[in-house]
């Protein structure tokens, strides 16, 4: 185990439906919780609530406010054990539509969110000899997907981010990627759940957040693992 | 308009990029050659302002583009939570951005000539490494580029990537110095880690992205090739 089970989880993007579930495993498993959100602040709020955990407004593009994110969080709540870089956008955009700013600001987050939170996490995680983190990622990294290149590329680049950080922080902190398929969360436009789409997925059916977040939650604590990429995702990969 | 297929080459002056431009020469490409700095076809591929013009100068030049390898790079090393911000993202945006901006400012040109991008990943994209999690990031960035435009380009152009290992070029010098060792020991050092038992030169990197470009590779795409000595077997 990496964390006795009184110990704090940092999630961002927890107002949001991957994150959301994913803390209230956490929280269920024993863990308190700190609840990332950026705008939307009456979800971040009442998940903190129900979870009896803190909120935290931050935007995981700025690597300043993440350093100042994990400062309080490990000053309020105590060290971090396990860290879930959640946060994530997702539009669809043809390449010609793309702008330089659409590009940067995916880029910023999917990527950089994970970037930054684990340089902020690192020390405090290795002075301890503990620590554990989890990126989201997206099975849309391991077959690519049309109109959507700035999401598809930083998730990937996000796998390869994750495998870096395996390497590098081993062996006091393990770090996994998880790569949904298609979660029935508010980021999923209604062309990529209706009848149609989900005929084209083996187990026929899209995602639930909580089937994510046991992923996550499994991988955050298994013992022996680093550096590895699961992908829950009905079948819509299979490779 | 020039009759002869037009490929442009970013990154022509380093050890790989010199030898892409003499087998897709060989290969009867017409080459525009581009560089960091220096030369008709300059630019810093971090900015996208500067990729746009890299491609309208080479429009303007040759009348047309058949194919793009993007095989600029950037790349230092740090512990990840050393790692100054911006020396990371200018690894980020020079490696991953910069093909993206290329791509996107190429691909009404290639539209028009049913033409290919290749783009230049890197092993370490694969696997991950130490200290390399920008560079890293970034190879691995355009294993998912390649994936998503060839589907979204497709049948129009084709989109493929390599994912070499350890070539001889001149960054291995830099890499002896680092280790403070001789040239030799570190081509052996990593040779001893690579199943042929030996590093690739950078003539045959530059075949495999001929070949990708080449009518030989029409029904690919979506791919990243390895030629890395048989270090992976992952994708
Ligand atoms: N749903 C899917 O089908 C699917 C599939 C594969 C991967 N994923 C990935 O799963 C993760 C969670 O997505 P979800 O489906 O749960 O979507 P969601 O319900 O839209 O949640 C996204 C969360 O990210 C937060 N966020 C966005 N930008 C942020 C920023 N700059 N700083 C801090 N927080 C930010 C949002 O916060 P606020 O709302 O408070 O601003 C929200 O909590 C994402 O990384 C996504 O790419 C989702």
């Amino acid at each position: 185990m990496t964390a006795t089970r009184d110990s704090v989880a940092l999630v961002t993007g927890a107002s949001g439906g991957i994150g959301r579930a994913t803390a209230e495993r956490l929280a269920g498993a024993g863990y308190r919780l700190a609840i990332n959100y950026l705008t939307n602040r009456a979800a971040g709020e009442s998940v903190a609530t129900a979870l009896g955990g803190r909120a935290y407004c931050a935007d995981v593009s700025d690597p300043a406010a993440v350093e100042e994110l994990v400062a309080r969080v490990e000053t309020e709540l105590g060290p971090i054990a396990i860290a879930v870089s959640n946060a994530g956008v997702y539009q669809r955009v043809a390449l010609e539509d793309v702008t330089d700013e659409h590009w940067r600001r995916t880029l910023r987050i999917n990527l950089g969110g994970a970037f930054h939170l684990t340089r902020a996490v690192a020390p405090g995680m290795r002075r301890r000899r503990q620590g554990s983190i989890v990126f989201v990622a997206s099975e849309l990294a391991l077959v690519g997907s049309d109109r959507a290149s700035p999401y598809v590329a930083a998730k990937a680049a996000l796998i390869g981010l994750g495998r870096s950080l395996a390497r590098e922080l081993a062996p006091e902190i393990r770090v996994n990627v998880v790569a949904p398929g298609p979660v029935d969360t508010p980021l999923l436009p209604d062309s990529e759940r209706g009848p149609a789409y989900t005929a084209a997925i083996p187990l026929r059916r899209i995602g639930r957040p909580e089937e994510i977040a046991s992923a996550i939650v499994h991988m955050a604590e298994a013992p022996w693992t680093t550096g590895a990429v699961y992908s829950p995702n009905g079948g819509v990969v299979i490779q | 308009m020039n009759s002869a297929r037009v490929a442009l080459v970013t990154g022509s002056a380093g050890g790989l990029g010199r030898a892409l431009v003499a087998g897709l020469g060989a290969a009867n490409w017409e080459i525009a050659a581009a560089t960091h700095r220096g030369g008709a076809f300059a630019a810093d591929l971090a900015d996208p302002e500067q990729a746009r013009s890299l491609i309208a100068r080479v429009i303007e030049r040759y009348g047309r583009l058949d194919l793009l390898v993007a095989n600029h790079a950037a790349m230092t090393m740090a512990p990840v939570d050393r790692y100054p911000l911006d020396d990371w993202w200018r690894v980020v945006d020079t490696n991953l951005s910069g093909s993206f901006y290329l791509a996107r400012a190429a691909v009404s040109h290639l539209r028009t000539t049913r033409g290919a991008i290749v783009f230049v990943s890197s092993e370490w994209g694969i696997t991950g490494w130490p200290e390399a999690s920008a560079y890293a990031a970034s190879k691995a960035g355009l294993v998912g580029l390649t994936r998503a435009l060839a589907r979204e380009l497709a049948p129009a152009i084709r989109v493929n990537a390599i994912a070499p290992g350890i070539i001889d070029t001149p960054q291995l010098q830099v890499d002896a110095g680092a280790a403070g060792i001789s040239l030799g020991e570190m081509k052996s050092r990593y040779a001893d880690a690579i199943p042929l038992r030996r590093i690739a030169t950078p003539r045959e990197i530059a075949a495999t992205v001929a070949f990708l470009a080449s009518d030989d590779a029409a029904f690919y795409t979506g791919q990243v090739l390895h030629p890395n000595g048989g270090t992976t077997t992952a994708s």
